[in-house]
């Protein structure tokens, strides 16, 4: 005990003499992002590279060819090693994907020698600090944008200058706008988004509780907090387009219609099987999906159990299997895979995580019919081994332009390309 | 310029900080040998709860779970308490630990606190002695390993996990005695600076004896 002591207070004096100098040296530190966003160098010149070859590759395949299932003619390989590998997005140009995390990084995928697979895999913009950059998306024109736990950037012709360390970058939505720094959590902060046919940008923006109390609620549907909101190209006219989402982490629209698709990861601990997962159609703006009074599907939330819902909420057009959490999802329109396949909705599953047996861990299709009726399906399958373990978890989907899909993986931190040659 | 006039306030502070903190050990002390103790074999059963998001050895499988294979066992059962009573909240947490006894908390925390882990700085600039974050290494080690019983590891924490609990401490929705305070005293700078040292450093994590 006194030798133990002893050790805790020379530790406590090493501290303490050091308690000056190097905290007022970090809060000094140059705005990257200011420079960056005054098209100046910052002096960053290294990135960091993902090695693509050896045993950690070799393993994956050998999952692939082993483990997984996919529908005859469809063929599943190993298209990058992305740590942490979270949403996608292609550039329109076809040059690069990039790949969002949750964690600090934002990876740069190239197949350069068009072989459909990558040939290289490095960090983007690495003079930046981000935090759960987890979402990328492009517009048509070139302009990339990341949404992060609470700040949005976008990067002018991204395809271009990221091969460079210093990039062209600017605010969409400032550090700290996103929503308010009270309200940051650990928890739902994966955002997503993606470029609407209105041109504007949707951001998804998870509720950080599992059932947040009432006294939130006013809060978040001004900010839009468990909801989805749309902003202009250049940072104006933000406006909350979505109510009562729990935590959506995929959306996309419909090629034809227009329309807002997304999924919704449902309530936590009311049971292995209730409250289902969601897939939700949304027909006009500021419709309402139901959270927190209905905690999935038509299921109440033991919270709100006694509180009358608003007036015209929309259920989803196809309840999942409960915690499976559906997570990214996009519109198929490549000319590759058959014409069923066409305007149909390829989304992953990312696994449950507490259910007494695990379910997920799988890329899910959604056919559309003429009324607009909606039916899921598993497409890809076998993550999930008989013992329960997972040997992946799918996190989000994308298109390549020669109409092959990627899979995202965030525990192997991988992605795959699923192509067809029936 | 208000920078010298904050620093000097820092140092007031970590001052008392540091006496408050030497209490607080000697008290926390007196309480771990009182406390039951878990059984590891019995823990790992228990551990198949937390393995999807941790790891059955405590290496964090998702970035949104911190490793927990060889922390303290005060810690692990501290925190698990704090979930079960709702005095710490987390949207998965606060679901996981609900469930658990006395025991099953005992004997979890005895299975990860067996594991040993093993911290690497690397040898680059960034992570230089004079670079350490210096309000952090008293309790959890430069390299990240914690020095005393009721402290977390936070070698290899990803950025965002350790910039947001910071951030929690500073804003009120995370309370410690000592994290509280220290933490608000903490520049957003200061945040990441240290988020960046203990992410930088990589883990190993061992099958305890």
């Amino acid at each position: 005990m006194r030798h133990l002591k002893h050790r805790i207070f020379a530790t406590l004096c090493l501290g303490a003499a050091w308690a000056s100098s190097a905290g007022a040296q970090s809060a000094e530190a140059p705005d990257n992002l200011e420079r960056l966003s005054n098209f100046k160098t910052t002096g960053v010149t290294e990135f960091t590279y993902v090695e693509q070859g050896g045993d950690y590759a070799e393993g994956i395949r050998q999952i692939l060819a082993n483990n997984i299932t996919l529908p005859p003619g469809f063929h599943i390989e190993l298209y990058a090693i992305v740590p942490d590998a979270r949403s996608m997005a292609v550039g329109p140009q076809g040059i690069v994907t990039f790949v969002g995390t949750r964690k600090n990084k934002v990876w740069a995928v190239t197949d350069r020698n068009k072989d459909r697979v990558a040939d290289e895999v490095k960090d983007f913009a690495p003079s930046l600090s981000f935090t759960i950059p987890n979402g990328p998306c492009f517009s048509d024109d070139g302009f990339l944008y990341i949404a992060e736990q609470n700040r949005v950037l976008l990067f002018p012709a991204a395809e271009f200058f990221y091969e460079s360390p210093d990039v062209a970058a600017f605010n969409l939505i400032a550090e700290g706008d996103l929503i308010p720094e009270d309200e940051e959590s650990y928890n739902h902060s994966a955002r997503v988004c993606k470029v609407g046919p209105d041109d504007k940008v949707y951001i998804s923006l998870g509720q950080p509780f599992n059932v947040h109390p009432a006294e939130k609620v006013e809060l978040y549907n001004r900010v839009g907090i468990g909801g989805i909101i749309r902003i202009n190209r250049d940072g104006s006219g933000r406006e909350v387009y979505t109510y009562g989402v729990r935590n959506s982490v995929g959306h996309d629209f419909h090629p034809q219609t227009g329309e807002l698709w997304f999924t919704d990861n449902q309530v936590d601990g009311m049971g292995d099987d209730i409250p289902p997962g969601e897939l939700n159609r949304q027909t006009a703006a500021g419709q309402n999906f139901g959270f927190p009074w209905y905690g999935g599907g038509d299921t109440r939330t033991n919270e709100y159990m006694h509180e009358t819902p608003p007036e015209g909420l929309v259920f989803p057009a196809v309840e999942t299997v409960a915690h499976a959490a559906d997570l990214g999802m996009m519109f198929y329109t490549g000319k590759m895979f058959p014409r069923q396949y066409q305007n149909a909705i390829f989304s992953a599953q990312h696994g449950s995580w507490n259910r007494t047996e695990p379910v997920g861990a799988r890329v899910m299709v959604t056919f559309i019919d003429a009324e607009g009726n909606a039916t899921m399906q598993p497409f890809a399958e076998g993550w999930l081994d008989e013992n329960g373990e997972y040997l992946g978890r799918p996190m989000d989907v994308a298109q390549l332009r020669d109409g092959s899909i990627l899979v995202s993986d965030d525990l192997a931190g991988a992605i795959y390309r699923i192509r067809y040659d029936g | 310029m208000t920078r010298p006039l904050v620093a000097r306030r820092s140092q007031v502070r970590l001052f008392w900080l540091w006496g408050g903190l030497a209490a607080v050990v000697l008290a926390g002390s007196a309480l771990a040998e009182g406390a039951p103790q878990g059984d590891a074999a019995a823990g790992r059963k228990v551990a198949g709860m937390c393995r999807t998001c941790h790891g059955l050895d405590g290496l964090a499988r998702i970035p949104l779970a911190p490793h927990i294979g060889g922390e303290p066992a005060a810690y692990l059962a501290g925190q698990l308490r704090a979930f079960r009573d709702g005095t710490r909240h987390n949207e998965m947490m606060t679901i996981v630990a609900r469930s658990l006894s006395d025991a099953q908390i005992a004997d979890v925390a005895a299975w990860y606190a067996a594991h040993q882990v093993r911290a690497l700085l690397p040898e680059s600039s960034a992570h230089s002695e004079a670079a350490a974050p210096q309000a952090c290494v008293a309790c959890h080690g430069a390299d990240g390993i914690a020095v005393l019983e009721d402290v977390p590891n936070l070698a290899g924490e990803p950025v965002p996990y350790i910039e947001t609990q910071l951030k929690a401490y500073r804003a009120g929705r995370r309370t410690h005695e000592i994290m509280s305070a220290i933490a608000a005293l903490l520049s957003d700078a200061e945040i990441r600076a240290a988020a960046d040292w203990y992410s930088g450093i990589e883990i190993q994590i061992a099958p305890g004896e």
